[in-house]
């Protein structure tokens, strides 16, 4: 007898996964439809950092969320007391799940959340300690260091949601959420969920807003990435979360679909604690391993969502592995990067930039690489400098690239 | 030190308040005589913790146990009793 791989219809296809649901608070926007208009405008949310006091680090600026107002709708305790980044998560995520209109009631321990986090709570951990060296509280207080494990939002959405699913929060470094996309549609495929609530949170804190700067990976103006005069990454924060399921599940429902998950691929550089692998071979290889796995040839991606930080070894080594993958092919596709409007959310990049490239599809337009005035020549590819394009997009890949050799790519397709 | 006990108990209400972030509620608002978790403000047992550490913190006063912490926190009238038994009893 004939057995079917695990993750496959009997007919021997990889089992078809959709997304349904999108969620996003970050700095350029607080819901998907105004983050869709800003990004299309070309919008450059990054400024002066207000969040806590940047004086004496070399950077000041940043890429923060706005004029938040804590939602009405969380429950009393929860609305006193979630962290900034668990805030940002459960608003991100009541989108997502109304977007995708899924009843999570009708089956409560079918529904997963994966959510790839960085430094999550940091902020609130930092606030007690402060106040505890500053003798302002003599003893430390239980809300913020409650807030402050990178396991505590998906218990929160877990317990707003009443998601019983399997529940998962894991760290990839800034591919995090790139990575928790592409385990959520293994979860998928496997048949051990039928739908996840899958993404990334992140919010501003001083410990990485210090260690970038010790590492003058913080560029002194808004990140211009892909431009000649390229000076290192803009920090943010923010939240995209994703309503993942396999299109029978979709269908059965009478659900629509904005997009389809196709597959992912990581690697590891294997390399250095910081720098990416000179020669991108672990950038490479994801962009390889995804596209082979989602059964997608180069030549029929029309963009790259970039990892792109604007930082000068990532961006040029990134577009030469882009170069290697795509051959050819690469003068035919459209690639940017979404850090240059809303700076690097490291937790959230993967999602968030995965919720953009879906966008793009959905939308038919390339989202541009704002603030890119001289593209470098050594980097030479369509980077949609400073507007928008339309564009007739059948698949799309979203690059993402993390401190250690962290890379994972994940294929999206119109749906 | 000791304080008057309707001083004492709009302390404790600011504190509330404050301490527990209840921006909604004004320190008013809060009866003497309302139960202060659950049913009455909305508060759970982490905030039962923070307020274990707000009475200490502001009065030097010990919450020993969850037996002691059950009847002090029945409502603003018996926290102040306890606070004020306390300080009567540390002299």
């Amino acid at each position: 007898m004939n057995r079917v791989p695990a993750g496959h219809t009997t007919a021997g296809a990889a089992v078809p996964v959709v997304v349904t649901g999108l969620g996003t608070v970050n700095a350029l926007a607080h819901a998907t439809a105004a983050f869709t208009t800003a990004l299309r405008a070309g919008t450059c949310a990054i400024g002066p950092v207000t969040g806590f006091d940047a004086m004496g680090y070399r950077s000041r600026i940043a890429a923060e969320v706005k004029d938040l107002a804590i939602p009405t709708w969380l429950p009393s305790p929860l609305r006193r007391r979630a962290s900034r980044s668990d805030l940002f998560a459960l608003i991100a995520a009541r989108e997502a799940l109304a977007d995708s209109r899924l009843d999570v009631a009708a089956a409560p321990t079918r529904v997963g959340i994966i959510l790839g986090a960085t430094t999550a709570g940091m902020m609130s951990g930092e606030t007690a300690l402060f106040e505890r060296l500053e003798g302002t509280r003599r003893r430390y207080t239980k809300t913020p260091l409650l807030g402050m494990p990178m396991a505590t939002s998906a218990d929160i959405l877990a317990t707003v949601f009443g998601c019983e699913g399997p529940r998962l929060v894991l760290s990839t470094a800034c591919s995090s959420s790139a990575t928790a996309l592409g385990v959520a549609l293994d979860w998928i495929r496997l048949g051990r969920v039928d739908a996840v609530l899958a993404g990334g949170t992140e919010s501003m804190c001083r410990t990485i807003f210090a260690g970038f700067n010790a590492l003058h990976a913080l560029a002194l103006e808004p990140c211009r990435p892909f431009d000649r005069r390229r000076a290192g990454l803009s920090l943010g924060e923010g939240a995209a979360v994703l309503v993942l399921e396999s299109a029978e599940h979709a269908a059965r429902r009478g659900a629509s679909a904005h997009a389809t998950i196709l597959g992912y691929g990581m690697s590891a550089d294997g390399h250095h604690l910081t720098a990416p692998h000179p020669e991108g071979v672990g950038a490479a290889l994801a962009m390889r391993r995804a596209l082979a796995r989602s059964g997608v040839a180069p030549a029929d991606v029309g963009y790259i969502n970039a990892h792109g930080t604007g930082t000068p070894l990532n961006d040029g080594i990134e577009a030469s592995a882009i170069r290697q993958v795509f051959g050819p092919a690469a003068d035919r596709v459209a690639v940017s990067s979404t850090k240059s409007a809303l700076g690097h959310t490291l937790g959230a990049a993967g999602a968030i930039e995965g919720l953009t490239t879906i966008l793009a599809l959905r939308d038919g337009f390339l989202p541009p690489t704002v603030n890119l005035e001289e593209p470098d020549p050594a980097c030479a590819l369509d980077f949609v400098p400073r507007t928008s394009r339309p564009a007739d997009l059948h698949y799309a890949l979203s690059n993402s690239y993390g401190f250690g050799g962290n890379n994972t790519t994940v294929v999206f397709g119109r749906a | 030190m000791t304080m008057d006990r309707a001083a004492l108990k709009l302390k404790l209400k600011e504190l509330l308040v404050s301490g527990l972030r209840l921006q909604d509620t004004e320190p008013s608002a809060i009866a003497d005589e309302q139960p202060i978790f659950v049913e009455g403000l909305g508060l759970d047992s982490i905030d039962a913790l923070e307020l274990v550490v707000l009475i200490e913190e502001h009065f030097g006063i010990a919450i020993p146990d969850e037996e002691v912490g059950k009847s002090a926190f029945a409502s603003i009238d018996a926290l102040a009793a306890y606070i004020s038994a306390e300080q009567a009893r540390a002299g």
